[in-house]
């Protein structure tokens, strides 16, 4: 970028950031991205995503737990009229995780490909534009050894 | 909330749903003043509240309803919102005011106008604060996800499915109010582009236009008024939707299920006595799970109460009587008013066509709101209705 001329837009890049850094860790160092867990320092209730405070006791203060990357596509569905703006046919789908938390996802993969009770794993990639017209990166999960 | 004294509905309008050019408070305004003079009621100053339901139309839309009829100014007017269930929650909170003697008189409507603001082609979400929303999630694909697992567990076909859409066309062939109606196969519903699957475009409720309004009044009022036909609120029940983000079952709906045995508990009737009911059909895997959630069959009978004709005329049940959603169309602040209007003009036998036979004594409506990350639906009301003549 130091090269940019000043009349010259800055090229739009992908938006790094994730939609929350509360709710996935993607580890700079190529470690596997987790979604994160809080589990209540005064009850013990684990929530994803974060509920602070705590929805059970209003307790405040949390512990960060990795939550399992691997679940059970519980329901799903592939989308071909969708949100306003946001391109169609696009599949989501409710992950079961180990934790007994549900996770309401995106999933990658071609419609049609999905089935209720497939192992699926985490993975991170883009869910929709965001006003600039940019991709807004976040968590994902897709079948299991489908890479 | 178990009523205090008695509640009477005296009179009821709507509009014909479908695609308007005129807007949301046109429409409630003809809905309103129809209910108003089929209570006899032949001046603005005789009814002492108002409650108006409505989705998504803007700010103040009650008294933007209401002002042209000359009943701005000596009434509270409130505005009522719960996405699809504002229009049910308006009635609720009519009945209330009556039921704590707060008010005689008091008038409940729910209007929409979406055509006139809503790109074509989209689908409902709710706000984008929502982190289910954020990641795509719509209506369609939500209740998509309920089918997909219901097909999953209990072997139902994308052919079950359809015939409540056959079921509840069929129902509304001859209703003027209805918007889709009339024969349809249930190769055209299967065939139909696929929206969110399993479901496909015939399974889908329309985004339509329309409003209902109910007076309802005091038993003193009601002789008063001179209604020859007063309609008894047996229960009128609003629960908010539980949170979860644990896993759950849902082929299930736990809101409905307690609002229903709410409502049952409060009216003192069961299931087994209810004639006819409206139910939330936005698609149609809900009026099928609707069948169990509202105990008019065993849990996991639907299919079987469907197959063997019990939710149609001549069964046990007969379920969308003026078609449901899926014959209307769904403008969301609407649509609760608007099936409290159809039962109680079944109960007067005042629907030619499409009356149920015998008239229907006991009457039932039920619907859900809203979206909302981690609940089934953010707000469910439910109303219980007696012919009292
Ligand atoms: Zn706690």
């Amino acid at each position: 970028m130091s090269d940019q001329k000043p009349n010259k837009k800055p090229e739009k890049k992908p938006d790094i950031t994730f939609f929350h850094p509360d709710l996935l860790e993607a580890p700079a160092d190529g470690r596997a991205p987790y979604l994160k867990g809080y589990r209540c320092k005064k009850c013990g209730q684990l929530d994803f995503p974060k509920l602070s405070p705590c929805p059970s006791c209003w307790g405040e203060e949390f512990d960060v737990v990795p939550l399992s990357r691997q679940g059970k596509l519980y329901s799903f569905s592939d989308n071909f009229i969708g949100q306003a703006g946001m391109k169609t046919p696009y599949s989501f789908g409710y992950i079961d995780l180990p934790e007994n938390l549900r996770i309401f996802a995106q999933l990658e993969g071609e419609p049609g490909s999905f089935r209720c009770d497939d192992d699926v794993e985490l993975t991170v990639g883009p869910v929709r534009d965001n006003r600039d017209g940019v991709p807004l990166i976040s968590y994902k999960f897709r079948k299991l050894n489908s890479r | 909330m178990k009523l205090q004294r008695k509640v009477y509905i005296a009179g009821v309008g709507e509009t014909k749903f479908g695609r308007h050019e005129v807007d949301f408070d046109v429409l409630g305004r003809a809905a309103a003043l129809e209910a108003l003079r089929a209570s006899n009621i032949d001046r603005p100053t005789m009814v002492q509240s108002a409650y108006v339901g409505n989705g998504t139309n803007g700010m103040v839309t009650g008294q933007t309803v209401l002002k042209d009829l000359g009943m701005c100014g000596h009434l509270p007017i409130i505005n009522v919102e719960s996405a699809c269930s504002a229009g049910g929650m308006a009635i609720h909170l009519a009945v209330r005011d009556v039921a704590m003697g707060l008010a005689d008189v008091a008038i409940g409507i729910g209007c929409e106008n979406h055509t006139l603001h809503m790109a074509q082609g989209t689908a409902f979400a709710t706000a984008m604060s929502d982190i289910e929303t954020v990641h795509g999630a719509v209506m369609t694909g939500k209740y998509a996800m309920r089918a997909q697992r219901y097909m999953y567990e209990t072997g139902a076909t994308a052919e079950d499915l359809a015939m409540i859409t056959v079921k509840n066309r069929r129902h509304a062939t001859n209703n003027p109010y209805a918007w889709f109606k009339g024969e349809i196969s249930v190769e055209e519903v299967v065939r139909s582009r696929v929206v969110a699957s399993p479901l496909t475009l015939q399974q889908c409720c329309g985004i339509a236009d329309g409003a209902g309004a109910i007076v309802v009044c005091s038993e003193r009022m009601v002789k008063k008024l001179g209604i020859d036909k007063p309609i008894l609120v047996a229960g009128s029940v609003v629960r908010s939707g539980p949170y979860h983000n644990r896993p759950r079952d849902i082929t299930g709906d736990d809101i409905t299920e307690e609002t229903a045995a709410q409502l049952y508990e409060e009216s003192g009737i069961g299931p087994q006595d209810v004639n006819i009911v409206e139910l939330h059909d936005a698609f149609t895997i809900a009026e099928l799970l609707y069948y169990e959630c509202l105990g008019l069959c065993p849990k996991g009978e639907g299919l079987k109460f469907l197959r063997d004709g019990n939710a149609t005329h001549g069964g046990k049940c007969v379920v969308s009587p003026r078609g449901g959603m899926l014959s209307y169309g769904h403008p969301i602040g609407a649509s609760g008013a608007a099936q409290i209007a159809a039962s109680v003009k079944q109960m007067r036998n005042q629907c030619p066509g499409y009356q149920v036979d015998p008239v229907p004594r006991v009457a039932m409506t039920h619907v859900t709101g809203g979206g909302l990350s981690g609940t089934e639906h953010a707000a469910c009301t439910m109303h219980m209705l007696v012919s009292d003549w």
